[in-house]
């Protein structure tokens, strides 16, 4: 039974640092139409920086700051090199994010090396909870994946480049005649999905590994997430990200990871067989 | 003040604008005509930098708008109604009115906005999606207003809308000329161009092909019906 809770919460952690990085995966399709390949990369390149902020400074905290602004800038000029010139030819996406996964992927195995490493926590103790030893650290990580994901929301209903966005979204067209400037309105919704996936290494770094390969995981996860939160709606991918990540955790109690994955993934299909807008089509658009 | 001269654009290699000329005074409404897909939007969406000009010069003001980036022509003081109203249905009223707005307008300007318009007041917070088709052609217009433009282009304004809100919309674009704001109006509805414009500029196939006051096409039976296809 512990070891059912203990994997459930982890399941949950899990679910919302996922929901943060596929919350970016889900504005860029949503925004520029791009399918980004390379997304899960760009988590693992979050966790890679902050395994280089730590190295440097001896101080993991500092990560929290510094990687998601790296992030925003290595997100900005990918935008601008890669994504622009293939805008308006949205089936190149996949082929180009493709290309740029692997050069993320080979650039860190080049630098930061192909072994496996270990991140220590920056918070060691535990407390007890729901009759176990639990992790501060981990608990600390969904929170911060909570107030990041809050932060967004409220970016994007309370400030103007939010209200930009939004209006892009649905009619690029028109929010150009009104003065909206999209070129740059996509260029920083592509920086800000680079940051959140990048805050979300920082955040999972020490409970995962620092791998040049972590993204390759990571990403069938986040599209899942994206796939039954319903294409574009936002609120759903958190939900079906905490869903799923919980769901995954639970059935890894009893199963092996293979088992839980295979089992999730069934349950992908299952949603779309009854609802194939995803289970939250039609409440918020 | 705005002045078309020989016209080019295309989509593809479909060429649509094969040369159109025309133009705008200041403070003067002006009709262009014709029929379904003779190139009248896109004539619009040229001079909003929507569609990229292959040819010939767009001048507002003095300034060719032609290498300017579209973003940026709104703010030389053009005010663009769409085709289909392009209201954000997601959008807020209030949030689809300050869209364009980097500051706050001054306080007369929304006076007066709210003043033409109170049911937009009422209705600040509600999603734009919401409003009636009659609601959201007055929030278009509403939020060109908000920018203050010296001309304003509409396309189509009083289509799709219930025959009895054609009257308030025609009234308001007459509200807004009678400021001083010039109007460019793009019409299927014949009797609503007549009644604004003291100008009309007939399209066919791309270009200009007739242009008279309102006054006497009024009474040019022959030029109405052979190119608008209108018996009166
Ligand atoms: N995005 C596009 N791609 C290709 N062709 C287009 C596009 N938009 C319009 N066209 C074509 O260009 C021509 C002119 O279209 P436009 O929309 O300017 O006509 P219009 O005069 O505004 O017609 P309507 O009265 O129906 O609004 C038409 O033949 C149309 O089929
Ligand atoms: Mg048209």
């Amino acid at each position: 039974m512990e070891l059912v809770i203990a994997l459930g919460m982890n399941g949950i952690v899990w679910g919302l640092i996922i929901a943060l990085i596929a919350l970016g995966l889900s504005i860029i399709f949503g925004l520029l139409d791009i399918i980004n390949i390379a997304h899960g990369d760009f988590f693992m390149v979050g966790t890679v920086l902050a395994w280089a902020v730590f190295e440097g400074t001896g101080n993991y905290w500092l990560a929290f700051a510094i990687v998601p602004i790296i992030g925003f800038g290595l997100g900005a000029l990918i935008e601008y090199a890669v994504i622009q010139p293939i805008k308006n030819a949205a089936a190149l996406s996949i082929v180009a994010t493709f290309g740029l996964s692997i050069i993320l992927q080979e650039s860190v195995r080049a630098t930061y090396g192909a072994a496996p490493s270990r991140l220590t926590a920056p918070i060691e103790t535990t407390i007890p909870l729901f009759g176990l030893e639990y992790e501060v650290y981990r608990l600390f990580a969904a929170f911060i994946s909570v107030v990041a994901i809050i932060a967004f929301f409220i970016f994007l209903h309370r400030t103007k480049m939010g209200t930009w966005m939004r209006a892009v979204r649905y009619d690029p067209e028109t929010a150009t005649a009104m003065g909206i400037p999209a070129r740059r309105v996509y260029q920083i919704t592509f920086a800000i999905g680079f940051a959140m996936a990048a805050l979300g290494g920082v955040v999972a770094g020490p409970i995962t590994t620092v791998d040049f390969q972590a993204g390759v995981d990571v990403l069938p996860f986040c599209f899942m997430a994206v796939i039954i939160g319903g294409l574009g709606n936002l609120e759903g991918t958190v939900a079906a990200a905490v869903m799923l990540a919980f769901f995954e955790g639970v059935m890894a109690s009893f199963a092996d990871p293979t088992m839980a994955r295979i089992g999730s993934l069934c349950l992908m299909s299952l949603v779309l067989l009854i609802r194939p807008h995803g289970i939250f089509s039609g409440a918020t658009r | 003040m705005l002045e078309l001269n020989g016209v080019h654009a295309h989509y593809g290699k479909v060429h649509v604008l094969q040369g159109t000329s025309l133009e705008v005074h200041n403070g003067e409404a002006v009709g262009l005509l014709g029929r379904n897909g003779v190139g009248k939007t896109t004539t619009l969406k040229t001079i909003m930098g929507l569609v990229p000009a292959t040819g010939g010069e767009i001048v507002f003001d003095g300034r060719g708008l032609t290498d300017l980036a579209p973003h940026r022509i709104p703010d030389t003081g053009i005010g663009y109604v769409p085709q289909g109203r392009g209201i954000f249905p997601t959008l807020s009223v209030k949030e689809n009115l300050e869209i364009a707005l980097t500051k706050a307008p001054p306080s007369q300007v929304t006076d007066y906005v709210f003043d033409r318009f109170p049911r937009l007041k009422e209705r600040l917070s509600q999603p734009g999606g919401t409003l009636s088709g009659g609601e959201q052609q007055m929030l278009a217009i509403a939020r060109c207003l908000v920018m203050q433009p010296k001309l304003i282009i509409l396309d189509e304004p009083t289509e799709g809308i219930m025959p009895i809100l054609v009257q308030d919309i025609r009234r308001e674009i007459k509200a807004v000329n009678d400021t001083g704001v010039s109007i460019l109006l793009v019409e299927q509805n014949i009797k609503t161009a007549l009644r604004l414009c003291s100008r009309i500029y007939i399209m066919e196939k791309g270009t200009v092909v007739h242009e008279a006051t309102a006054e006497d096409l009024k009474n040019d039976t022959e030029t109405l019906h052979r190119y608008l296809g209108v018996t009166v």
